[in-house]
């Protein structure tokens, strides 16, 4: 479905008029009142170089006080926000964005080209040390010819890029450069945007209040007054909280499988539910023995009952992965070359290889993680190989991956609106992110091809031919689809599809 | 007086400075590196020395605890490198949700405890007081978490009286605040009345075997006056020191309950700040709860002074 609309995304000319969003009739939408939305976590801030990436609960904050250029509709098409069109150059290297004139921040600034530009430069600059920086390492420059007028100058080509910057991470969202310039330090705590709210209020741990902007330029598609975002970091009375009325909506995810099949028969309560592209997924470092076999990696492959998995962790909620796309990508392959579950073939190369299979693979140190280690630990054991389990705090996670301190690490591979980036990142050579410290030559060349063919039949086969490489070199396996759930009261309308796990209320309304 | 005052004032001085050390070392012994967390996939070796000398992370750890002891002198506890925010704004925000959480958690605990110690002495072997002892070593091991879930859900799902989760500050509005401490403080006050009572009870059938009790008694005065006048006071020394000691575990019952309540104290404030390595936040917080624990402890030390005059003359 989304590869049919997509495609057009493509097309020579990018110009989208800015009144194409026509949404579902006028007379269902209500306006007026309040959301509360139960969140996982505490925000620590929105200032990039202070909190680098914002997660979960501060993209549903982001996406309501921040604007990005671009959004993404129910069919996944790119559409106009702080950009009303764009162009690429003949080589996908460099995009032009036109952007919307009269849009203001809270604080009266003016929102233009060289505002555009102050934030991508203040990320981009080494002196700032941002970890921001990291996901934009791919942009050279962003120039500001004109008022209107924004120019992304990429070290690669990227035949989708507008998708890219269509959610508002810590790199798409675009703040006041006189707020953060004013406030310093506290700007942190006290985020200034273009977007349909306005932070009104934030006390730490417990709520943050925020207001709909009386002057947005959209506002006829905004209907809530208020959006209360609190963070419920236990899963069972988040959930209480929503059953007693506190809450009008809560993020949840497959882990608490429970809650989600108990609100998925309860009438008053509605499920939301998006299956992205992307999956949770697992690299073998292969420089370190046992895993720079491919019998042994594929015997371990082999060995993942999938299905048993996902009802052992997840009650069954849990799609299986065979590739790295997934269900929610346009990529759908015919053939992904994935590794059949087969316990006496995995059984008879470990048998082959000869010697002990004895790793360590790592964990978050979370129940969650424990428990996905436990599983795996069972499963290979019935073929003769046996991990140790590792279990690291998430603070230090990425931190032991990208510095390749593991044998066997448990990843993930975001949903974003393009395979490209990750893809690239994941396994070309010598990339920071090439976790397996694989190289080979014949896929290099695909997946550089991939990201310079516009054609879109072209890339769906490229990516399905680097899908059959992975699976049969087996440097990475994906165990399952990242699928992200919310659960409201039934009276909460408008909820857009979760692209990237993000929870936008901000133009959701209430019956 | 005065002298016994200074003497525990004196005492006070080493018990800090352990504390500082400690709360230092374990933090700083805490797996994983600082310089790694903050840099995640900006890690290369390059900006991992740089930033190490920019915080100071490359010189020795004794070296380290003086320098942050130094500005601690001077009343500068540090900033998170997260929210920016200094230690003592994010305790000034969290601090007085946590404390009137343990008030409301010890007043309640008290007042189940008391009564029912009072009550079970008075009557000690009979069937009222055996089947509290047993109630209550059967509540000393419900763990917080799993009592908070079931309060939920009687209170908040089944019968709505009460909300699940959330917080209003006292001063904002007095009742609802109140409404979202219930729950909580409820939680708290399950797990402690029962040490309260099993020490009160065992401590006044002790006192109430003296020779004073048998001459009141033979005075004629009421049981209730002997009980609540006579008895009491003295039977109630172990009590205050629990309930000193108490304030403790309810610092650590408040990781818990704050985490189920999404009450916004210092617990979460802790939880975060280990989860994400805050190590400026975590160290501050930790030494500035844990002087509070001793100041309390040392007024507790006072008290009993007022309790028992042999204390208060150094003959205990």
């Amino acid at each position: 479905m989304i590869a049919a609309t997509r495609s057009s995304a493509f097309a020579p000319i990018f110009l989208v008029a800015a009144f194409a969003l026509s949404g579902s009739p006028a007379s269902a939408q209500k306006a007026g009142g309040t959301i509360t939305v139960g969140l996982e976590l505490d925000i620590p801030g929105f200032d990039p170089l202070k909190v680098g990436v914002y997660d979960t609960a501060a993209l549903t904050a982001s996406s309501a006080i921040f604007d990005t250029l671009t959004t993404l509709d129910a069919n996944g098409k790119v559409q106009p926000r702080l950009a009303l069109s764009w162009e690429p150059s003949e080589d996908f290297k460099t995009w032009t964005f036109k952007l919307r004139p009269g849009v203001k921040f809270h604080d009266g600034t003016p929102f233009n080209a060289a505002a555009y530009k102050a934030n991508f430069d203040r990320q981009k600059d080494p002196a700032n040390k941002c970890r921001c920086a990291f996901y934009i390492a791919g942009t050279k420059s962003v120039d500001a010819p004109d008022e209107l007028t924004l120019v992304y100058n990429l070290n690669d080509p990227a035949v989708n890029f507008p998708a890219l910057v269509s959610f508002a991470s810590s790199n798409n969202a675009v703040h006041s450069p006189t707020a953060w310039k004013a406030k310093g330090d506290d700007y942190n705590r006290n985020p200034v945007g273009t977007g349909p709210y306005v932070m009104k209020s934030w006390t730490a741990g417990d709520r943050m209040t925020l207001e709909k902007n009386p002057d947005y330029w959209d506002k006829s598609k905004v209907y809530l007054d208020r959006i209360v975002l609190k963070p419920l970091p236990d899963a069972q009375s988040r959930f209480a909280s929503l059953q007693s009325g506190e809450v009008d909506l809560i993020w949840e995810d497959e882990y608490s499988a429970d809650n989600i099949q108990r609100a998925q028969k309860d009438s008053k309560l509605t499920v939301h539910t998006y299956t992205g592209s992307g999956a949770g997924v697992t690299a073998f470092n292969t420089k370190v023995p046992p895993l720079d076999d491919v019998r042994v990696r594929q015997a371990l492959v082999m060995a993942l009952d999938r299905k048993k998995m996902s009802q052992a962790l997840t009650n069954g909620l849990a799609k299986p992965a065979s590739n790295p796309y997934g269900d929610g990508s346009w990529v759908k392959c015919k053939d992904d070359g994935a590794l059949p579950y087969d316990v006496e073939k995995a059984k008879a190369l470990i048998k082959d290889y000869g010697k002990p299979v004895e790793f360590k693979k790592l964990f978050t140190a979370t129940p969650r993680g424990r428990a996905a280690g436990q599983v795996e630990q069972q499963l290979w054991k019935q073929i003769g190989a046996n991990m140790e389990m590792e279990q690291v705090d998430q603070a230090t996670f990425p931190a032991r991956g990208f510095t390749r301190q593991f044998q066997v690490i448990g990843w993930r591979i975001i949903d974003l609106a393009d395979p490209d980036v990750q893809m690239y990142a994941n396994f070309h050579t010598g990339s920071p992110a090439n976790l397996a410290q694989y190289s080979n030559p014949e896929l290099d060349g695909l997946l550089q091809k991939a990201r310079t063919t516009a054609d879109t039949d072209k890339r769906i086969d490229l990516y399905c031919q680097i899908t059959r490489l992975i699976n049969k070199e087996a440097i990475w396996y994906w165990s399952f689809q990242n699928t992200y759930y919310a659960i409201s009261t039934a009276k909460i309308k408008g909820l857009p599809k979760m692209y990237s796990g993000v929870i936008d209320v901000s133009r959701t309304w209430k019956e | 007086m005065a002298f016994f005052l200074a003497q525990r004032l004196l005492y006070l001085v080493p018990v800090l400075i352990a504390v500082s050390l400690l709360t230092f070392s374990i933090s700083s012994l805490l797996p994983g590196d600082l310089a790694m967390t903050i840099l995640a996939d900006q890690a290369t070796p390059e900006n991992l020395a740089a930033l190490r000398r920019d915080m100071g992370l490359d010189q020795p750890l004794w070296q380290r605890y003086f320098t942050w002891l130094g500005h601690i002198m001077q009343g500068d506890f540090g900033r998170s490198f997260r929210t920016g925010q200094t230690v003592l704004q994010a305790l000034a925000e969290r601090l007085p949700v946590s404390i009137e959480l343990m008030l409301l958690a010890q007043l309640g605990a008290l007042s189940i405890g008391v009564p029912l110690a009072i009550v079970c002495a008075a009557r000690s072997g009979g069937p009222f007081d055996r089947f509290m002892t047993g109630t209550a070593f059967a509540m000393l091991s419900v763990p917080t978490f799993l009592s908070a879930i079931l309060l939920i859900y009687l209170f908040a799902v089944e019968l709505r009286w009460l909300p699940a989760t959330g917080y209003v500050p006292f001063a904002e509005d007095p009742l609802g605040n109140l409404r979202f401490m219930v729950l909580p403080a409820m939680t708290l006050a399950l797990a402690e009345w029962p040490g309260i009572m099993r020490i009160l009870r065992s401590d006044m059938i002790a006192t109430l075997q003296e020779d004073f009790i048998s001459l009141a008694k033979a005075k004629g005065l009421t049981p209730a006056r002997i009980l609540f006048v006579h008895a009491l006071k003295p039977s109630s020394l172990t009590l205050v020191t629990i309930t000193g000691i108490n304030i403790g575990r309810l610092i650590g019952g408040a990781l818990i309950v704050e985490t189920i309540f999404a009450l916004p104290g210092i617990g979460r404030l802790l939880v975060g700040a280990i989860l994400t390595r805050d190590l400026i936040i975590l160290q501050g917080v930790v030494l500035l709860v844990a002087a509070g624990f001793v100041i309390v402890n040392f007024i507790v030390d006072l008290l009993y002074a007022v309790l028992d005059p042999r204390i208060r003359h150094g003959h205990a």
